[in-house]
């Protein structure tokens, strides 16, 4: 169980919704720049199935799609979301929203994350059935990727320096 | 034209528009449901081999991957020409049932259980999934956590991924079952059939001790008499996976029963000029509009209507449920005489909860499971094909063209709740009638009402799209039924 975890979510076949599988690849190929304590996931799920991903974790960085329709396609938003009270509505027919779920682990005394920061994309189209993303959500890949380097070297620094590197073997 | 729109509607995937077109008179004139689709299905599928449906059609719908795969390797087996080895049926029933047995847990639980458990009239903030655990207590939370863990972990070990199964292709499975992993299902078995009996102590308690429950459920608010639609297998049985499917009308007398590869010669779909949705209905009947009764071709695919179509369950507890159900709704236990209330469905999914799970137990307890014969591969082709299973939600068909290589030329779908598609709409404009009022502001309460007539049928928007950190919007719509003008919209977090 790796402490630092960068969970990429979307649907590859979802025109931008494939932002979090694209990164994902990406950083795949560069793993050993992102250091020991990174591990890097790629899931097609949403609340309650994503609970076992996070269990044990000491910071979590999603990186998903959004459209919150004030800002430009492509342009990249970020949520510290260990700030926020949890959403008490469900998102889905069959899904509960990421917030209700960390709620509902912290009643079930299931060890989650303090922090959980999202990186989403603005997207422009999360409908059509397809394999390639709109032309401004791909070239919003490069910052994309630049960030989560920028957040798993301070995620590293943060863990050297409160010693959970040592006592790591002991809560996984 | 008066349109209201309800924006966001919780527990709902996607986002949809609850369209309401209002009378001079402020009378109800019309009510749909618009649903986004995804668009350009058929376009992505073809060109592409059909073998490779099983794996893309999960993708399609992050809500119930696992029915599309099994109706998509059906379809590739007709396709090919194909009957799998009996190994190779028996593992993906049982990881059919096990994906119910998580599945519904999830909906009643999280879904549909909290206008009971908290109660109707409730909050939005206190009616979810936190608001169950506190009336139950966190051990009750903790049951339903493992739980879906179970249904997860049979996915796992039979399907090759938790979530979206990737196993299943034309002439049997991929993946064979050690005596080891059989060990394990036969274990987790145990654990669902527990845990079915402390949901039907649950259900007791909370929901059927409940008198105002009760006639909440039976009220004629939420009564619709349409035909029902199910799978049944040879007995008249439920059954989720494989079988004919069986028709009833409003009073209980078969309509129909055909093989899946009939399917167009009962069904056929209805358009609306307003809205992109269509809404399938009985061809032999033929489309009267969003009316009830015999006359009209409207019918409902659900746990309800699945249980109105069969003859009882294959399971012990399950078909003491069964009985109990009908007992206490109809007055016969023996469920010739069809249950109308929208609202028993959510009693209707326990009873299949229950018969999930035993079955699940039964089937993993099999011998033949753990057999090497669990691929035919194909040797020639037919180039068409139709699978159809029971999705949670109500009858889901994958039908299939092919070239003589497999490519796909063309597809069609019909998802569990486009089948319920008119009904629905029935049901929000029999909730909304005599609650919107001409000049009057909608409240929450109204909304509640109008919500819950339709989550019954948790309905699922086929659109994986993540939402954070809340959820997509829903918007409620009131026109003017005379020019179309928008009167009003509403929108809600």
């Amino acid at each position: 169980m790796r402490p630092l975890l960068v969970l990429c979510l979307g649907n590859e076949v979802l025109s931008d919704d494939a932002f979090g599988f694209r990164v994902a690849g990406m950083l795949g190929e560069m793993e050993y720049e992102l250091g020991k304590e990174v591990e890097v996931i790629y899931a097609s799920l949403a609340g309650f199935n994503l609970l076992n991903l996070l269990e044990g974790r000491k910071k979590v960085l999603i990186v998903d799609t959004i459209i919150t329709g004030s800002a430009e396609p492509g342009t990249m938003h970020f949520f510290p979301m260990g700030k926020l009270i949890p959403s008490r509505n469900l998102t889905g027919s069959h899904e509960i929203s990421l917030p209700t779920a960390l709620k509902l682990a912290q009643l079930m005394e299931i060890e989650t994350p303090e922090d959980i920061d999202v990186l989403a994309v603005e997207a422009q189209d999360v409908q059509t059935l397809s394999e390639e993303m709109t032309e401004p959500v791909k070239a919003a890949l490069p910052e994309a990727i630049a960030y989560v380097k920028g957040w798993t070297i301070i995620g590293n620094q943060e863990i050297s320096s409160d010693g959970y590197g040592e006592k790591k073997s002991a809560s996984s | 034209m008066k349109q209201i729109l309800i924006d966001p509607i919780t527990r709902l995937e996607g986002h949809g528009k609850i369209h309401l077109f209002v009378n001079d008179d402020g009378s109800l004139a019309n009510a749909y449901f618009q649903v986004p689709e995804l668009r350009g299905f058929e376009k992505f599928c073809v060109g592409r081999p059909v073998e490779e449906m099983c794996r893309i059609t999960t993708r399609i719908c992050g809500v119930c991957p696992d029915a599309h795969h099994m109706a998509a390797a059906k379809a590739a087996d007709a396709v090919y020409g194909v009957t799998i080895p009996s190994a190779a049926r028996k593992l993906r029933e049982l990881m059919y049932n096990a994906f119910y047995a998580g599945d519904h847990t999830t909906h009643f639980y999280a879904l549909g259980g909290p206008d009971f458990v908290c109660g109707p009239d409730a909050p939005p903030a206190e009616r979810n999934i936190l608001g169950v655990i506190a009336k139950v207590g966190i051990d009750a939370g903790k049951k339903v956590i493992a739980q879906r863990a179970r249904g997860q972990r049979v996915i796992e070990i039979i399907g090759g991924k938790k979530v979206h199964p990737v196993t299943s292709l034309p002439g049997g499975m991929s993946k064979r079952i050690t005596k080891e992993e059989q060990q394990e299902m036969i274990k987790i078995g145990e654990e669902m059939v527990e845990f079915a009996k402390f949901t039907i102590k649950v259900l007791n308690d909370v929901v059927l001790a409940n008198k105002a429950y009760v006639d909440l459920i039976l009220s004629d608010t939420f009564a619709h008499k349409t035909y029902n639609m199910g799978l049944v297998d040879a007995n008249k049985k439920v059954n989720f996976y494989d079988g004919m499917v069986r028709v009833t009308g409003p009073d209980g007398s078969e309509h129909a029963k055909y093989a899946p590869k009939d399917y167009l010669s009962y069904v056929a779909e209805h358009v609306e000029p307003y809205s992109y949705l269509k809404y399938p209905f009985l061809k032999k009947v033929g489309w009267k509009g969003f009316v009830d009764g015999k006359d009209s071709g409207v019918y409902k695919a659900s746990p309800l209507s699945r249980l109105n179509v069969s003859d009882g369950m294959t399971t012990p507890q399950a078909q003491a449920e069964y009985e109990r159900f009908y007992e206490t709704l109809t007055g016969d236990r023996s469920g010739k005489t069809p249950v109308h209330a929208t609202l028993a469905t959510h009693w209707a999914r326990v009873v299949e909860l229950v018969f999930a799970c035993e079955a699940t137990l039964m089937q993993a307890k099999d011998e033949e499971i753990t057999s090497d014969h669990i691929l035919d591969p194909p040797t020639g082709i037919v180039g068409e094909g139709v699978g159809i299973v029971e999705a949670p939600r109500g009858t889901l068909t994958h039908h299939y063209k092919t070239d003589n290589n497999g490519i796909i030329t063309e597809a069609n779908l019909i998802v569990g709740t486009t089948n319920n598609n008119a009904a629905i709409s029935m049901s929000i404009k029999k909730a909304a009638e005599g609650l919107i009022k001409k000049g009057q502001e909608i409240t929450d309460g109204i909304l509640n009402r109008i919500e819950m007539a339709f989550r019954a049928y948790d309905p699922c928007f086929g659109c994986a799209t993540h939402s954070l950190p809340g959820q997509m919007p829903m918007e409620l719509i009131v026109h003017d039924a005379e020019g179309g003008d928008i009167i009003q919209t509403r929108r809600r977090n």
